[in-house]
């Protein structure tokens, strides 16, 4: 038993050494952030010897170049939008493939798993392209309508749906309920684990994109977080570190706040769902 | 079911939206990037009209524009692929064990801190490292000529082979939670009882790993890999942010060099040629790590009964093998409830 | 339950609402005619472009210029719906010949602007075959700033700095007389190469570097690096300015003289302060010569209503007034507009940058006019320049094997006109 607990103890501590070199990064970048310019670019220290809050003062004032705050709404817009369509979408189709006997039912299914074999990168200039000939460049359409297209999520419910029993809703039908009432009553809460998986993932997915919003942006209000992040690493904040590092920061904060409160929804829901 | 022939009709509406999202969204583009890319389509004023396979056998002609642009990328991004797809799978499974082996209440937290860099986006991954990584005068050049480690500075982004490895380290930093996640559920679900009966039987630690631990997680490793190589293969805001593509173009990426092809050239057919190819390739790869894995499976199962299950779970899926998952999962929950 | 099926009509209603509210804005809410102008300062140089827009803005209220500033702007104004957009004169030829901007010459007419307005370098650099498609705004050719702290005077020629390397190096290690970088600026280190050894670069439309006196001039930067020890090596990306900024401790390698471009003016004002010196860019091969680009303004083929022609032409008059351009001056590029110019030169501690480069002007060589100019630079760019101050060991034969896959990227790229 004795021999046990020092395994433990011994593993707990190599596990705190490694998570602590894990996330060094983020320490550096958020010491870096309160670093002068000066300082930021030569000195080799972790902590800064002069503590300043210019960096973030000058992301949030007015005459800013970046549009930080922006950036910020369009990257929830886009990502709760996007991930809202694609669950709304999947669960409508995956719920007729699975249990209604509709036409073209085989045909669908064939598609769906045909195309997820396909890459992304085959649709994705045509697809650009298509957004400029009819105007729509730099609006939220093709920030968040493409990604509905996505196979993969009506694959997964309706491969959980099948392995489902049927029990209770054919009780449901036998007292008079409509298939909107079964699927909202009935299916809708026996698939949120798989639902709940698809959402972080969406999510994350449209959150870190990064080549597409590029493309079809073109104005600085439009940009996400993401996008917005990257013209700062290639714009004129290149030359300064320190106020680079805020914007990671203010970029970054976001994010890790809903990161952490969907960590427990996304664990259980890779769990549940079959991602495997 | 208790279906008449309207409530089979009302039934299609609920697979439109799906449709009509696919068909715009998916299946036109797809259709259209095939037809441009048989035709001299410039970004700025658009056709000039059908070439036939002209632009997939200048691409495909040794020693012209386009060839050198997709070869150097396509050969870049295989290594990319040969440097990063080990350690996203063997250090997210060292992790997973690691993790698996925590008392309980740790390793909800281990989890956390582990996957928390997957929340961060890969444009401020790159900023991160490209200054971390700076090489006149940047954090990790002076932490190790301080302690002495290295006598001169060493130029990260600039130089191969240190370009590569500042580009994988900030990949597997960034995405090494997620695969880590797939494989700390993955060995939650092995039954505690086989390791019992393996202490009993007095087995070694290595022993219990490879003939119990890998087996039951062999189709999720599998997973991981196909995802992994896929992920890899797309690999741009790292080496566009951090190296630029260079030193030298070595770094320079097919997603790159194809958005070089259509933006900097101007020429959209050629670039959505490119895009096909490089969409065949990934499918040739990817159906090779399948056909590669499912063979392996079949002669595993020739060898013991007891693989059969794994057998038919792990082949009648599509791409990747996410379907075979539920199944289980919901045999347990009927378990409980009876 | 029933809340669930509240929450999917919910949220079906709220993506209508969004929906809506994210249609395209063609036009503004206050009834004003919108110019969507697009331009690539990222730098310092941004706010004083951004003065000019607004400062035009607010003088009247039929017309509303709405800029947009972006490193990629080129990929932008391609893909976008932009009516005006910076471009410079190496990229003329190449947006004339792929049609995507037009002949200026009655925009300028109706805002009151001839040819005659411009110095010389200034017409050459708005025109295409003897037509202006763009109006000319400003010459930035490569620009010597340095640290008076390290330098008394001015370098005038490579013998001065190879001097000033040395006993900068005498002193203290991390110390150099310049930096060359690896990538990034380096067109100019190469046109500047060719300026000073009188090569003329352009071939019947191509980019010809395949030359055995240019391949020895290249090679004398590559012995600036590795034998005279001026420059240290493998600076990466805009190294030449990094290396400048940075103060020599630990690893950091410190430069006291920089060659770049004046859009990094106002970084180098706010670090140095009094301590920065502005010269004229030294003779570091044969003969005294500068280059560098030219920004001008063009106008998208697309634009063809009366309106935004209007527009256009009103805001070019706003512009092209001396107390407006002078703006873009303070910021330190030269303007060609002579009556700005001469404006400026009656204040030439506010305008300092923009009238030590008014003199370079003389030396002022523009770069080769080609088909696709930064494409046919490309292989030079980003891997002849990196060799040349990465690889200790490169030989003239290796650098002319490398020179004349260059000459073959270039000519291919070329052959893509239609």
């Amino acid at each position: 038993m004795k021999k046990k607990r020092m395994k433990s103890v011994l593993l707990v501590t190599f596990t705190s050494i490694l998570a602590v070199l894990f996330i060094f990064p983020l320490i550096w970048m958020v010491f870096t952030s309160f670093k002068t310019l000066s300082e930021s670019l030569s000195s080799a220290g972790l902590f800064p010897n002069e503590w300043t809050l210019e960096h973030y003062q000058t992301i949030f004032s007015a005459s800013a170049d970046s549009n930080m705050v922006q950036w910020t709404i369009n990257t929830a817009v886009v990502t709760l939008m996007g991930t809202v369509i694609v669950i709304f979408v999947d669960v409508l189709a995956a719920y007729a493939l699975a249990r209604l006997n509709i036409p073209g039912k085989k045909i669908i299914l064939a598609i769906v798993i045909i195309a997820l074999t396909v890459p992304g990168i085959v649709t994705l200039f045509p697809a650009f392209y298509l957004f400029k000939s009819v105007n729509l460049l730099d609006t939220y359409y093709p920030l968040i309508l493409p990604y509905s297209a996505g196979t993969l999520g009506v694959f997964l419910i309706y491969n959980f749906l099948r392995s489902f029993p049927q029990e209770l809703e054919e009780a449901a039908y036998l007292d008079g309920a409509t298939q909107w009432q079964v699927l909202t009553k009935v299916i809708f809460p026996s698939i949120k684990p798989v639902v709940t998986t698809l959402g972080v993932v969406t999510f994350l997915a449209i959150y870190n994109d990064f080549l597409w919003p590029s493309l079809v942006t073109n104005s600085d209000e439009m940009k996400t977080l993401t996008l917005g992040v990257a013209t700062l690493v290639q714009g004129s904040n290149f030359v300064n570190p320190a106020a680079m590092m805020a914007s990671t920061v203010v970029a970054t904060v976001p994010a890790l706040l809903i990161f952490l409160w969907a960590n427990k929804y996304f664990v259980k829901g890779v769990t549940n769902s079959g991602i495997k | 079911m208790y279906m008449t022939k309207r409530t089979k009709w009302i039934g299609f509406l609920f697979v439109i939206p799906f449709l009509l999202s696919f068909l715009i969204f998916w299946l036109t583009p797809l259709l259209y990037g095939i037809w441009i890319s048989l035709h001299d389509f410039r970004l700025s004023v658009g056709n000039n009209g059908f070439i036939g396979l002209k632009n997939y056998v200048d691409i495909l002609t040794p020693d012209t524009l386009y060839n050198n642009v997709f070869m150097n990328s396509l050969k870049n991004t295989l290594m990319f692929i040969v440097l990063s797809v080990p350690p996203l799978i063997l250090i997210s499974l060292g992790l997973a064990l690691l993790i698996d082996n925590l008392p309980k209440r740790l390793k909800t937290f281990f989890r956390t801190v582990f996957f928390l860099s997957y929340a961060i986006s890969v444009t401020a991954v790159s900023a991160l490292y490209l200054w971390l990584f700076g090489a006149n005068g940047g954090f990790i050049n002076n932490l190790l000529l301080n302690t002495g480690m290295i006598s001169s500075p060493i130029n990260w982004t600039g130089d191969q082979p240190y370009a590569w490895f500042v580009i994988v380290i900030a990949t597997v930093w960034w995405t090494i939670g997620f695969n880590m996640l797939l494989f700390v559920n993955a060995l939650d679900e092995v039954d505690p009882n086989l390791y019992e009966a393996a202490d009993l039987d007095g087995a070694s630690s290595w022993n219990k790993f490879r003939y119990i631990t890998l087996p039951d997680i062999r189709n999720i490793s599998i997973f991981v890999m196909i995802t992994t190589v896929i992920a890899s293969f797309n690999l741009y805001g790292q080496s566009l942010l951090i190296t630029r593509g260079g030193p030298s173009q070595s770094t320079s990426s097919l997603i790159m060099g194809i958005h070089a092809t259509v933006f900097g050239n101007n020429q959209l057919g050629v670039g959505s040629a490119m895009a096909l190819l490089m969409g065949l390739i990934m499918m040739v790869i990817t159906g090779l790590q399948y056909w590669m894995s499912y063979r392996n499976n079949k002669e595993e199962t020739e060898s013991g009964k007891s693989e059969k299950k794994r057998f038919t779970r792990a082949t009648n899926v599509g791409p990747t093998n996410v379907s075979s998952r539920p199944a289980t999962t919901i045999e347990k929950k009927e378990r409980k409830v009876t | 339950m029933l809340n669930r099926k509240y929450a999917m009509l919910m949220s079906a209603g709220l993506l209508t609402f969004a929906m809506s509210g994210c249609t395209p804005n063609d036009s503004g809410d206050s009834g004003k005619t919108e110019i969507k102008f697009i331009n690539g300062f990222t730098g310092g140089d941004g706010d004083y472009m951004t003065k000019i827009v607004d400062d035009f803005n607010s003088s009247q209220d039929t017309y509303q210029v709405v800029q947009s500033q972006e490193k990629e702007h080129y990929t932008k104004f391609k893909s976008g719906d932009y009516d005006l957009v910076v471009m410079h004169e190496t990229n003329l030829d190449t947006y004339q010949k792929d049609q995507l901007i037009q002949d200026v010459g009655p925009f300028m007419e109706a805002a009151e602007i001839s040819e005659s307005d411009f110095n010389e370098a200034g017409v050459q650099s708005g025109s295409v075959d003897d037509k202006m498609f763009g109006v000319p705004l400003d010459i930035h050719p490569l620009t010597m700033f340095y640290n008076k702290d390290m330098v008394k005077e001015a370098p005038t020629d490579y013998e001065q700095l190879k001097q000033l390397g040395e006993s900068l190096q005498a002193e203290d290690s991390n110390l150099y007389a310049f930096g060359l970088p690896s990538t990034g600026l380096t067109t100019f280190y190469f046109t500047v190469a060719a300026a000073q050894n009188g090569i003329d670069l352009a071939k019947e439309g191509y980019l010809n570097f395949t030359d055995s006196t240019y391949a020895d001039a290249l090679m004398q930067y590559h012995a600036m690096v590795f034998e005279d020890k001026t420059s240290p090596e493998k600076l990466g990306l805009d190294g030449e300015f990094q290396a400048f900024m940075k103060s020599a401790e630990d690893s950091s390698k410190q430069t006291a003289v920089t060659f770049t471009g004046p859009w990094y003016y106002q970084a180098v004002k706010e670090k140095y302060g009094d301590a920065l010196g502005i010269g004229k860019m030294p003779t570091l091969f044969e003969q005294e010569a500068t280059t560098g680009n030219a920004h001008t303004i063009a106008v998208a083929a697309a634009v063809d209503d009366q309106e935004t022609k209007d527009g256009i032409a009103e805001f070019l008059k706003f512009m092209y007034t001396p107390e407006n351009l002078a703006n873009w001056a303070e910021s330190g590029q030269t303007p060609t507009h002579v009556a700005t110019l001469e404006l400026i030169s009656e204040d030439p501690e506010k305008y300092a940058l923009a009238n030590q480069n008014q003199e370079q002007l003389e030396i002022y060589e523009p770069a080769p006019r080609v088909y696709q100019f930064d494409e046919q630079m490309r292989y030079m760019n980003e891997v002849v320049f990196t060799k040349l101050t990465g690889e200790a060991n490169l030989t003239k034969e290796d650098l002319m094997a490398e020179l004349e896959k260059a000459t073959k990227a270039a000519k291919q790229v070329a052959d893509t006109q239609q």
